[in-house]
This record gives structure tokens, C-alpha cells and sequence, in this order.
């Protein structure tokens, strides 16, 4: 039988953060491969890193009133 | 939490007489089990003990009322829940005390038994202690499950028909349970028809010696728990009522069209 | 994916009835774990009988009062008799319950309760015997002497107002600590055996510095974070509160070679004692001395010093079989089990209260503003509920103190809480997760798509397959997985060589 395992994390996510991870993935490559319009493989030690900076892109989006 | 309330008939001639195969002691110590058996079901259970005497009725034993200073004076000991205990003491020596001795007065002995005034104390005492939880908030709060158990020896009364009947009415709307245990005597078709509307149940005590068991199995538990656990319940439900003019008990009669009381051809 | 945050808002449930008549008591599965031998041995104590008595369910405890004065077994179909129909499932799970926990083995033939157990609970009922299992009363000389003339008895030890008073004071203690950890206050600490057990539990976790490794310092102080198993706790009521921890406690008995069932018949002889009465310390065994001191730091039982030869049980102990905590409110103010919280749509609470604790439990989620001698205002906000939710907290959790605390005028409102506010909270918790993550294994390349076939569907059977496309002939499965799905592949490719 011939086929191939890669080992990494599943990311769910939604259509919007998938655009920003693709941003980001064009500073610093970290996608092993893109699956489809919610889901991406990505190599297993950025997961944090990744994690850190969506949340500090995220943040910039949000406004409050005080 | 459930409130129980227990009327006991202390009719002196049935419990004194000797051809009697249940001594007053024995009968006694069975519902002091039981007794105990009720507050053992829960922490928060209470409990409420009325006499019923010729002509007059007392009540022998609150829980609820725990400001009496007499409690303390009961000696724990280390081998008996200090409730029980204090329970047993108290009920023991108030029965002493109020339990007049068959030969003293002839007189007293023929009074029925002042069921109904038990009945209506032990209403009483429930609507007050509803009154009484209700008063803090404006929330309403669950309402401990109430019951009446009534050991009855006499026979029936015929002119306590309408107050019994009133007393009976109340408890519906109180959504108290009228539990009858009959241990003596025939059966009393008041005693039946009360046990009947509110929905408890009316037993005969065939066997004297395990009246233990009857107590246990059919009026421990709490009338939320007899939709799952069934308690026998009588079919055969002497319906008939007692005449307004002669307070005899009649099969066919007169009904007033206006305030619905029966007569019989006197009427 | 967070539309679902737009379904209609969960009804509120009353907090008083729900879940409270039909689990059963958390102390029952223990005891169900529990050796044969050391529950006969529990049930040799009339007290302990009586007190695992109460804790079982409504039917249960109709069954062994039915059972309880006949002296042969009887047949099982006779009282199978008495049940309704609607009454059948409750009445095997609690057929079931008694037979795990020893007290009515076999039920399925003859119905016979465990003769210790209804040796010994006969024996609660009428009094007797001599095993003192109710505590034995603490009796000075002088009273002794008082007695003997007629006097009457004086010196009754701690009030029940003092003792209440008392081990309120260390109940808050040690959750005013468990809220307040994290934070820049520092409240009383209570003792090193609380502090042990509430790591133990789970409840608390040692401090993660900031920076990500622990210094020595911080190692040093043992600086404790309360955990989102901690928070759950805080919102328990007193009563189950209690309980939890005792079971810990428990739990912990065997490696510090204590006998458990010594250390539960002092448990359960503690609730069935009598308050504001003083006991006498002498019948107890060594472990029992030793408990002694534990439940002291805990609030179950107060000493004059810690030296004093007689002990008085406070209410969190002579209420541990009731089912509700009778526990006066806390802070002197009579909030009581009452609410205190009134929430508005526009996001603002405002919480009646003058009580540190509770200031301090809402202070986990809510930002507050003003503070008056019996009122703190603040607001809820996208901040706080993130710093919430940023210490393992639950939207749910949030929304479920809310309810249970809300204000007597907050009930007449139908839902309780304000809909915006309850599907904002949720909405912010999404946020939060809006990217979910799994490690494993992408199975891609398969050259035929017969082989794809049969290896998904083994991957599906053992439950492993978080995403698939046929299109492209791949599926991604979890890391469990990975070495059934590799030995499958291998067996497969061996089976084609051959």
C-alpha cells in the first residue's frame, strides 16, 4: 500500500481567522498544508506562537467604550 | 422534609381493658419506633404529638417548638441519638401525666374522645408554621410535606360528623394527607371518608403483634413517595354521612337545596 | 459554528429543586468503593448506620425501614409488589444502590437487610448497648458535684451563636483565600493541612509565574492559584462545599495510614452529636485524635485551646446528613441564602452585599466600580469576562452563580437574567475559541482508493477520524490513533505482498 502520514495539529477555525493565519503564514511559514476552507495542518511546536499572535491580531479588531 | 403530626385515641376503657391482646406499654413502645423512624428519615423532619382524651384533646410533643428549656434537662447518653431520646422521655411522661386512670371517674369515661379538637389543633399548628416561613420573603419557599396519622380505638362519634367534615375540608386545602390506622373497634366510616378525600389511606390493624410493621410499611413514607412505592388504599369507602337532626347515619335522605345538609324524614 | 450562541436562552432551572432530589449523595459511590469487610465494620456503630441512612435516597430508605423489623428474609417479589409503574426505574436503581453499598446484598432473590446493619440501626432506633457511638459528654468534676446536689447545670460551654459565629469565620476563611489567591490582597492564610488538601483536590494549583518558569522564590512561598475546578467549587452551595472536601479528606486517609472506617465513624458520630454540647475526648482512638485536630482547622469542631479535654461539634457538623446548610449568612448581614444580585440589560450589577467573600467571587468576573456600606456596583465587561474565562472559568459557570444569587426582585423577571447579557457572556467564551486545535496525523497520498477506503473505515471504527476528504483522498485522525491505524496498515500490506 502506498501512501504517507504527516504528523502535525488540525486547526478548526473559521473563514476569517484562516485569512489572518495565511497572513501570518507569509512572514513565517508555518502551514504544512491547507485543507480546506475551515481546517489547516500546521507544524506541531508553532502551535503557541501562533495562538499568541492571532490573539494579539484579534485584539486590535475590538473596541470598547471606556 | 416532611411534617408528621399523630393523633393519638387515648381512649382510657379500650387501652385498660385486659382481654385486650395489645397492652397500652407495648402499643406505646411500637410508636415510639416508629416515631423515632420518622425523624430518622431526615435531619429536617418534624414532628408534632396530639392525645385525643374523653373531652378534651392536648397536644403531648412539638419539635418544632424547641424553646422549652425542659429539653435540656434530659441527660444525653452516649448510646442513643440525643432527638430520640428526648422524644421518648418527653412523650412518656406526658402521657403519664394526662392519662386518667380508668377508675377514677366514671363520668369522664363515657365523653367520646375529642378526635376532632386533636384534628383541628393539628391544623392548626401547620397553617402557623406555614405563616411562619412564608413571612421572612416575599419568595415562596418550599413547604415541608405535612400528614396527619391518626390511631384510632373508638368508635365513630356521630356528632362530630360536621366538624369532622370541616376539619376534612381544611386538609384538602392544606394538601395535608389524612393517614388512618384503625387498631381497635369497628371501622369508623368518618375515619374512611377522611382518609379517602385527602388522598391517604385507612388500614385495619389485623395483627396486633406486628403493629410495628403495618407503621413501617404503610405510613412512614412521605405521600411524595407513595406515587412510586404504592400503600394499600381501601376501595370500599362507606360513603353514607350523618343526618343534620339527629346525627344518625343514614343510607337514603333529604338534602337542603341551599346549604347542601342532609336530613332525615324528620327534615 | 456560533450561531448556536443564538439558540434560544437556556430556561433557568430553580436552583433549589433541580438535581438535589435525584443524585444521589456524593458520599454514596465512595462508600460503594468501599471493602466489604470495612463497610461490615461501619455498620457495627449505630450512629454511623443512621447517618449513612439519611444520606441514602427517599426510596431507599422507605426499603430498609420495610425490611428493617422482619426477622427472616423475605421474597423479593413480595415487596416488588408494592411498586407503581411509574415507580419501577427508581425502585431497581435504588435495589441497586443498597446492594453496592453492603446493606441489602442480593436483592435479586430474598430480600435480607445485612445483619450488622440492622443489628446496629434497630439499635439507633431504640437506644442501647454500649458503644457510646453518639459521643460520650463531656462531664467536669464540678458539675459532677453540682449535679449530685440537685443543682442545676450552669456551665454549659459554647453557645451555639459563638460556635456558629465560629466556624463561619473558618469556612471563609479558607474560601475568601481560595478567591483572593491570584490577586494583590493577601488574606489570612488558613492552615498548612487546609492548604494541602485544597492542592490535593485539585482546587488549587501552585502559582505559573508569569514568565513561564518558576523561580525559586515563588517555589519557596508555594503561592496557590485557585483552578477552574476551584471556581466550580465556589459556586457549590456551603453544604455540598463541605462535603466535597471531606471526601478528599477521605481519599487522603490511606496514605497518611489512617483506618478509614475509624476515620468515618468519628464523621458520622460528629452528625449525629448534639449542638452546643461539650463531649469528652477520652473514648476516641489515635486516628480520631488526630481528625480531631484536622476538622478543627476545617470549622467542624471547636476546642477552648487546643490542649482542652473536651471538644464541642459546630453546625457544619451536626448538619453534615441534613440536606440543607443551616449555616447562618455569612458577613452579619442577613442576605442568607436569599439572592443579592440584580443584573440589568445594560450590563450594570449591582449586588447587595457587604460580604468580602462575595465581593471577592464577583470581583472574578465582574468589573467593579463603587462600593457602598451594604452595595457594590459594577458592570460586566468584555475585560472582566476574559479574565474570567482566561483563568479557566465557564461561560455556564458565570451564568449559573448569577441565577442561583440573583435578587428576590430578579425572580419575578421571565427569563431571569437579561437575554443580551447571558448570550454576550456565551458569545465572549466563543471568542475566545475560535480556533480549536488537535494533534495527530494526516493519512494523504493513498495511491488506490480502495486502500483509502478500508483504512478510513478502520480509523472510523475505532473512532479516531477528526476530518476527512475523499476528493483529495486524505483524513486527518488523533494521535491516539496512530499506532492501531499504522499496525493496520502494516498487517494490510503484508496480507497484499503474500
Amino acid at each position: 500500500m502506498v501512501m504517507k502520514a504527516v504528523k502535525g495539529v488540525l486547526l478548526t477555525c473559521d473563514a476569517a481567522v484562516k485569512q489572518i493565519l495565511l497572513v501570518m503564514n507569509e512572514a513565517q511559514s508555518f502551514i504544512i498544508e491547507d485543507l480546506d476552507d475551515f481546517h489547516l495542518l500546521i507544524k506541531q511546536d508553532e502551535e503557541d506562537r501562533i495562538r499568541r499572535q492571532l490573539e494579539t491580531e484579534l485584539e486590535k479588531n475590538t473596541y470598547s467604550l471606556d | 422534609m416532611s411534617h408528621l403530626s399523630l393523633l393519638l385515641d387515648l381512649q382510657p376503657a379500650a387501652w385498660h381493658d385486659p382481654t385486650q391482646s395489645l397492652q397500652f406499654s407495648t402499643f406505646l413502645a411500637h410508636i415510639l419506633v416508629f416515631l423515632n423512624a420518622h425523624l430518622a428519615q431526615k435531619h429536617e423532619n418534624s414532628l408534632a404529638i396530639f392525645g385525643a382524651f374523653p373531652g378534651k384533646s392536648i397536644m403531648l410533643y412539638s419539635s418544632i417548638d424547641q424553646t422549652k428549656p425542659a429539653d435540656r434537662r434530659v441527660q444525653p447518653d452516649p448510646n442513643w441519638y440525643q432527638p430520640f431520646k428526648t422524644l421518648d422521655a418527653a412523650l412518656t411522661e406526658r402521657i403519664r401525666e394526662e392519662m386518667p386512670q380508668p377508675s377514677t371517674s366514671s363520668e369522664a369515661e363515657e365523653l367520646p374522645v375529642a378526635l376532632v379538637g386533636a384534628l383541628a389543633k393539628a391544623l392548626c399548628c401547620k397553617i402557623i408554621q406555614a405563616t411562619k416561613v412564608e413571612a421572612p420573603s416575599d419568595t415562596p419557599v418550599v413547604m415541608p410535606e405535612s400528614r396527619i396519622l391518626i390511631v384510632s380505638v373508638s368508635p365513630d362519634a356521630a356528632a362530630s360528623y360536621i366538624p369532622l367534615m370541616n376539619s376534612i375540608f381544611s386538609a384538602q386545602k392544606l394538601k395535608v394527607v389524612i393517614d388512618v390506622c384503625k387498631i381497635y373497634g369497628p371501622d369508623t366510616t368518618f375515619l374512611q371518608q377522611a382518609a379517602y378525600l385527602t388522598g391517604g389511606s385507612y388500614i385495619r390493624v389485623e395483627k396486633h403483634e406486628s403493629l410495628l410493621q403495618y407503621l413501617m410499611m404503610c405510613f412512614l413514607q412521605p405521600p411524595s413517595v407513595r406515587s412510586l412505592l404504592a400503600v394499600p388504599t381501601t376501595d370500599r369507602v362507606d360513603f353514607r354521612a350523618a343526618c343534620f337532626c339527629h346525627k344518625d347515619i343514614i343510607d337514603a335522605g333529604y338534602v337542603c337545596s341551599v346549604c347542601l345538609s342532609s336530613g332525615s324524614d324528620c327534615f | 459554528m456560533w450561531r448556536s450562541a443564538f439558540a434560544e436562552p437556556s430556561m433557568p432551572k430553580d436552583p433549589e429543586t433541580a438535581g438535589q432530589q435525584d443524585a444521589p449523595h456524593t458520599l454514596i459511590p465512595f462508600l460503594q468503593s468501599q471493602s466489604q469487610t470495612a463497610l461490615t465494620r461501619l455498620y457495627t456503630r449505630p450512629s454511623s448506620c443512621l447517618a449513612i441512612f439519611r444520606l441514602l435516597g427517599p426510596i431507599e430508605r422507605q426499603i430498609v425501614m420495610s425490611l428493617l423489623w422482619l426477622e427472616g428474609p423475605i421474597a423479593s417479589q413480595t415487596l416488588n409488589g408494592w411498586v407503581t409503574k411509574e415507580g419501577r426505574k427508581p425502585y431497581g436503581t435504588a435495589l441497586d444502590t443498597l446492594s453496592k453499598i453492603q446493606i441489602l446484598p442480593n436483592p435479586g432473590t430474598r430480600m435480607l437487610l445485612n445483619p450488622n446493619f440492622k443489628a446496629s440501626f434497630r439499635m439507633a432506633l431504640t437506644g442501647g448497648g454500649d458503644l457510646n457511638s453518639f459521643g460520650v459528654p463531656y462531664v467536669s468534676s464540678k458539675e459532677k458535684d453540682a449535679e449530685r446536689d440537685g443543682a442545676g447545670d450552669k456551665k454549659f460551654g459554647p453557645n451555639s451563636e459563638h460556635l456558629d459565629s465560629y466556624a463561619l469565620e473558618r469556612w471563609e476563611t479558607i474560601l475568601h483565600y481560595m478567591v483572593s489567591s491570584g490577586t494583590d490582597s493577601t488574606p489570612q492564610r488558613p492552615s498548612a493541612g487546609v492548604l494541602y488538601l485544597l492542592q490535593r483536590s485539585g482546587l488549587m494549583q501552585p502559582l505559573p509565574s508569569p514568565s513561564g518558569y518558576s523561580t525559586a522564590s515563588s517555589r519557596k512561598t508555594s503561592q496557590l492559584q485557585i483552578s477552574s475546578l476551584g471556581f466550580q467549587f465556589l459556586l457549590h452551595t456551603p453544604h455540598e462545599q463541605l462535603w466535597e472536601l471531606l471526601l478528599q479528606y477521605l481519599k487522603m486517609v490511606e496514605e497518611r495510614q489512617m483506618d478509614l472506617v475509624e476515620v468515618l465513624n468519628f464523621l458520622f458520630m460528629l452528625s449525629t452529636m448534639d449542638l452546643g454540647r461539650e463531649y469528652s475526648p477520652d473514648n476516641l482512638t489515635q486516628t480520631q485524635l488526630v481528625m480531631l485536630e484536622d476538622l478543627r482547622d476545617y470549622g467542624l469542631i471547636w476546642q477552648r485551646k487546643s490542649s482542652s479535654k473536651r471538644f464541642s461539634p459546630t453546625r457544619l457538623a451536626t448538619t453534615l446528613t441534613s440536606s440543607t446548610p443551616l449555616l447562618p449568612s455569612s458577613g452579619g448581614g442577613n442576605t442568607g441564602p436569599q439572592g443579592f444580585i440584580i443584573l440589568e440589560t445594560n450590563y450594570r450589577l449591582y449586588a447587595y452585599t457587604d460580604n468580602p467573600l462575595q465581593i471577592a467571587v464577583l470581583n472574578l468576573f465582574v468589573h467593579l466600580k463603587s462600593r457602598y456600606p451594604n452595595l457594590v456596583v459594577g458592570s460586566i465587561t468584555r475585560d472582566s469576562v476574559r479574565k474570567a474565562l482566561n483563568n479557566g472559568i465557564r461561560a455556564d459557570q458565570i451564568i449559573s452563580y448569577l441565577v442561583t444569587h440573583a435578587h428576590p426582585q430578579m425572580r419575578r423577571n421571565n427569563p431571569l437574567l437579561p437575554v443580551t447579557v447571558q448570550d454576550q457572556i456565551r458569545l465572549w467564551e466563543l471568542e475566545k475559541n475560535r480556533l480549536k486545535s488537535a494533534d495527530g496525523y494526516l493519512y494523504t497520498n493513498f495511491a488506490a482508493q480502495a486502500d483509502y477506503q478500508v483504512v478510513l473505515d478502520y480509523a472510523k471504527q475505532i473512532g479516531v477520524v477528526l476530518w476527512e476528504n475523499s476528493v483529495k483522498r486524505c483524513f486527518f485522525a488523533s494521535a491516539e490513533g496512530h499506532s492501531n491505524i499504522r499496525g493496520f496498515i502494516e498487517r494490510r500490506s503484508k496480507d497484499e505482498q503474500m
